[in-house]
């Protein structure tokens, strides 16, 4: 379960790397705009290797699952907008959908695993609502490439956390730290 | 006049120093008025330079006279001025006068002049150069000034002060060539701008008065403009990377420091924070560089870094650099690359190239996944060819071509965002020679080779087909009796035969013995009274009987080693007679056939040999079962010829071997223990012999070997052609056998017919001739009561072949002992 996990994150993360820079890198105004503005961002998640290696499986594991149900209305709406803009290639409007995809079913697996593991019925309340909607929706085009931009890059950091905890876990888990 | 006077005096002076010149000393040479100056145009001088001096002291006078007076004066001073000068002060200058000035140079012998000089003092006027030039500088706002001060030339008189200089200033920067100028005014002070920075400046003035020259240049002097004080520039920050997804370290880049000595400090704040911190260490990564260590490293947040640039004048702060450290990893290249040459399932070598990751990255927690390529070319080559190998640490090479060298490096990236590593050193590889190549081209000569012979030989062949056929297996001779021809045995016509065979005096005499044939004769003193009345001149019928051996399956009873090691084993043989059944058929004309058996008597092989017992008891039980109509006998080359004596001279000649056998050979030996006898048909035609003599004959030298290969053959001889053919049998006992072994040349073995049997059947008695008594006993015994029984048979047929125990020893003709196989037949 763990690799089909992180095959599946695996392959969210290239696309969202080229998602973001096919179109919308602009060049530093973006980037320094776009500090902070992650709306993952309250969600406390281990920042380095330390961290990675000492949290709790079971808590890294609804960790994952909480970023993963608060990208889910994230990415639904991306994927209907990035249709809406009328100079966006194909190929970004096939990426929107298929990330959009790939995270209903990372987020289906992540679930049926933690189902398992986790003994007893836990709440997990992990989950951070988006309210970046109308800032897709600008008329101002270059406010909303920015907007484009913003949630492409949240996108792209938050699929690379979730990719490298998987594999954190896997070869913990699975390998006994020796991948 | 008084010029007159001065001319007249010249010219007598002159006379006078050109008579003295002639003694050495002359009068002085002419003066020359250098200069005349005035300072301040109200006094001035004249120098002069003396001529030669002629060898003796001068006196220089210097004479002048104004132009609107004749009066001559001398110089007022001398000395003032300095030697050969003459100065004319304040009262004695005028300067709207012109004067004349001459010099005069006087010795003891004459006088010279110079040429008389105008001197108008006004324009003569120079003043001396100004004096204490002192320079001073000053920056003020980023400009820098010089200031020059000096001070006007001195005068003796200082009531002269009162004038008024012109002047003016010159400078450069001490490198340059050209100066610039400027003119100053009557000041004695200068202010100079739009200077350089950082250079040397050289100054210079100089001063004129109202009418008249300029003086000369003052002494130089120099001053040093300091250099531009500024706030540095902006730095930049280069790059940012993460060996291993722990630290990371980011480099700056200074820009100019202002020409002082400049400070550089690293702040960064992470995104979230507002908090801003400075580098934790400037040290472990080198000159303007910032390292994080793992406590100051986090992931996935952007790092806002920015360097500033200190110095006395200020600091400057660079660009804003954002960093998110997850993706500016770049690890270090793989370690540990090691190559292994493995042969694959169809021997054909690939090399499996393994490495390891480099040390400082964790893959295996997990942290971080790195992914490999590698690239490999030929050594000579140019281009690389890469191949990306993914997340595994090893690779099977497969496509390289042996005997070639290649470099191979590879290098490693990870997985998501990042930078491909550095390419690790190069790594050669040479693949051994696959001796398989050399093998193709082995190979390939080897089969040119060999088919270059095989055309050769087939091309001889074809070209010398049947001289090699004849060379390789050379022909078995037939059967060279003189007088028989073989031809007409074969058609059958006899009378020809007979006639031919007549002509040459059948039955052959002792010349027959010429053939170098070896051959079998049987001798029987009694064949008169068998033989009808054919009467053969030679009674020595030799019949030469060929054998032939048609596969009788024998084993190693046929061997011929066996023979001399029976042979040589043995000591005494019984003497037991062997009986030998033979079975024959007719194969001519197939009267009948004589079929005798034999049979080994085993007690007579023993002692020899135990296997001859196996042997022979295999070939007894062959017999049965070989309806051959030839006796066959395996034999070494020689062909061993039955030779049927006839005594009777009636008898016809005994048939030549049976065309059919003329080329098998009989091997004696093997049949020796075996007793297989087949018996050659011979046909008589038109013979009327009754008894054959079979005498064999041995070659001696051969007989250790011969001997027991000459065990046993039966030839059936037709004696007539009505009649049932003769059977000729050669047995050998064992023991004759080994009596022939172990006394070699001696042994004869004969087979004596007693019976015949049915008309057909021919039964012989093996010879008595054996040296062992008890082995001549039985065949005595044997004999005894065959001829008996021959001779009561023998008016059925003229091949049987009574033994006669008076010619046993001359002719020794041996007969089978139909004592033991009597009863079977009967």
């Amino acid at each position: 379960h763990y690799q089909t996990l992180s095959y599946l994150s695996v392959s969210i993360t290239p696309v969202c790397a080229d998602l973001q820079d096919e179109r919308y890198a602009q060049g530093r105004g973006f980037i320094a705009k776009a500090v902070n503005s992650c709306h993952t961002a309250s969600l406390t998640t281990p920042e380095d290797k330390e961290q990675t290696q000492q949290i709790h499986h079971e808590d890294l594991l609804n960790l994952i699952l909480g970023v993963l149900r608060s990208w889910n209305d994230p990415l639904v709406h991306l994927a209907s907008e990035v249709q809406r803009m009328k100079e966006a290639p194909e190929t970004i409007l096939w990426k929107a959908v298929e990330i959009e995809e790939q995270n209903k079913r990372l987020l289906e697996g992540m679930e049926k695993i933690v189902g398992r593991v986790q003994s007893g019925v836990v709440e997990n309340d992990i989950y951070t609502p988006w309210d970046g909607l109308p800032s897709l929706q600008l008329d101002d085009e270059d406010s909303r490439l920015f907007a484009f931009y913003n949630l492409l890059h949240c996108l792209r950091r938050d699929s690379h956390k979730i990719d490298n905890y998987l594999k954190v876990l896997k070869c913990r888990l699975i390998h006994d730290n020796n991948c | 006049m008084k010029q007159r006077f001065i001319s007249s005096v010249q010219i007598i002076l002159q006379l006078a120093l050109t008579t003295v010149g002639l003694t050495g000393q002359s009068y002085p040479g002419k003066p020359q008025i250098i200069r005349c100056r005035s300072l301040e145009k109200e006094t001035f001088s004249c120098w002069w330079k003396p001529g030669s001096d002629g060898g003796l002291p001068n006196n220089y006078t210097l004479f002048y006279s104004k132009d609107s007076e004749e009066k001559i004066y001398e110089c007022p001073d001398y000395l003032t001025s300095g030697p050969n000068s003459c100065y004319f002060n304040k009262n004695h200058t005028n300067p709207w006068t012109t004067y004349i000035i001459t010099v005069t140079a006087t010795n003891e012998i004459g006088s010279n002049s110079s040429d008389p000089q105008h001197v108008d003092v006004t324009s003569i006027v120079q003043p001396d150069a100004p004096v204490n030039l002192s320079l001073e500088t000053n920056t003020s706002a980023n400009m820098s000034y010089i200031w020059a001060r000096w001070s006007p030339p001195p005068l003796a008189d200082a009531s002269f002060n009162s004038h008024v200089y012109h002047y003016e200033l010159r400078l450069k920067p001490e490198e340059k060539e050209e100066w610039e100028t400027v003119s100053v005014g009557m000041q004695t002070h200068y202010e100079v701008t739009s200077l350089q920075a950082g250079v040397k400046y050289i100054v210079q003035v100089r001063c004129m008065l109202d009418l008249g020259e300029w003086s000369e240049w003052s002494s130089e002097r120099s001053i040093q403009i300091p250099k531009e004080r500024l706030p540095p520039e902006k730095p930049t920050i280069i790059k940012c990377r993460s060996p291993e997804k722990e630290t990371f370290t980011c480099w700056w880049k200074p820009a100019s420091d202002g020409g002082l000595s400049t400070n550089h400090t690293l702040l960064y704040s992470k995104e979230g924070e507002e908090k801003v911190h400075e580098c934790p260490d400037y040290k472990t990564a080198g000159p303007n560089s910032c390292y994080f260590d793992k406590k100051h490293t986090s992931f996935w947040t952007i790092y806002n870094i920015t360097v500033r640039a200190t110095n006395e004048m200020g600091s400057n702060v660079s660009d804003p650099h954002y960093v998110d450290v997850t993706y500016i990893v770049q690890p270090d290249p793989p370690v540990n690359i090691t190559l292994e040459l493995k042969k694959s399932i169809k021997r054909k070598p690939y090399l499996v190239l393994t490495w390891s990751p480099p040390p400082l990255a964790d893959v295996r927690s997990g942290w971080l996944t790195l992914e490999y390529e590698l690239r490999l070319k030929p050594e000579e080559g140019e281009e690389w060819e890469t191949i990306f190998v993914g997340q595994q640490t090893q690779y099977k090479m497969f496509s390289l071509n042996p005997g070639k060298r290649y470099i191979v490096q590879i290098h490693c990236k990870p997985d998501h965002h990042g930078l491909w590593s550095e390419w690790s050193p190069e790594m050669y590889i040479e693949i051994p020679t696959d001796f398989r190549v050399k093998d193709m081209v082995v190979w390939i000569i080897v089969g040119v080779l060999s088919s270059l012979i095989c055309l050769t030989m087939s091309w001889i062949m074809i070209m010398k087909g049947y001289r090699m056929m004849a060379f390789i297996l050379p022909p078995v001779p037939g059967p060279k009796i003189k007088g028989i021809d073989t031809h007409l045995l074969e058609t059958g016509k006899s009378e020809e035969l007979l006639s031919a065979l007549g002509c040459h005096g059948f039955p052959p005499t002792s010349d027959c013995e010429e053939l170098l044939i070896e051959y079998l004769e049987v001798e029987d003193s009694e064949d008169q009274q068998l033989m009808p009345s054919h009467d053969t001149h030679c009674k020595n019928t030799k019949i030469i009987l060929k054998e032939t051996d048609s596969d009788s399956g024998r084993g190693s009873c046929d061997s011929p080693s066996l023979l001399p090691v029976k042979c040589r084993e043995s000591h005494s043989l019984p003497s037991a007679l062997q009986t030998q059944d033979v079975r024959a058929k007719e194969k001519k004309g197939g009267k009948g056939s004589w079929e005798t058996q034999c049979t080994a008597s085993e007690q007579k092989t023993l002692p020899c040999n135990s296997e001859s017992k196996k042997s022979c008891t295999w070939l007894a039980a062959q017999l049965p079962s070989n309806q051959a109509a030839m006796f066959a006998y395996h034999s070494t080359v020689e062909a061993f010829r039955i030779t049927l004596n006839t005594t009777n001279v009636n008898t016809s000649p005994v048939l030549v071997g049976n065309e059919e056998n003329r080329q098998s050979l009989y091997p004696i030996a093997e049949t020796a223990y075996d007793g297989m006898e087949k018996i050659n048909e011979m046909e008589y035609s038109k013979t009327d012999q009754t008894t054959v003599q079979v005498r064999q004959n041995q070659q001696n030298d051969k007989s250790p070997f011969l001997n027991p290969k000459l065990m046993d053959y039966v030839e059936v001889h037709r004696v007539r052609q009505d009649e049932e053919p003769t059977l000729l049998l050669k047995h050998k006992e064992n023991s004759g056998k080994t009596k022939k072994c172990t006394v070699p040349g001696t042994s004869k073995e004969y087979t004596k017919v007693s019976t015949v049997m049915d008309h057909h059947i021919l039964v012989l008695l093996p010879d008595q001739r054996t040296q062992n008594t008890p082995v001549s006993q039985e065949p005595v015994a044997e004999t005894s009561e065959n001829p008996q029984q021959s001779q009561a048979e023998k008016n059925t047929s003229y091949s049987t072949t009574a033994p006669s125990d008076s010619t046993r020893d001359t002719s020794g003709s041996d007969y089978m002992d139909p004592s033991s196989f009597m009863p079977s037949f009967k």
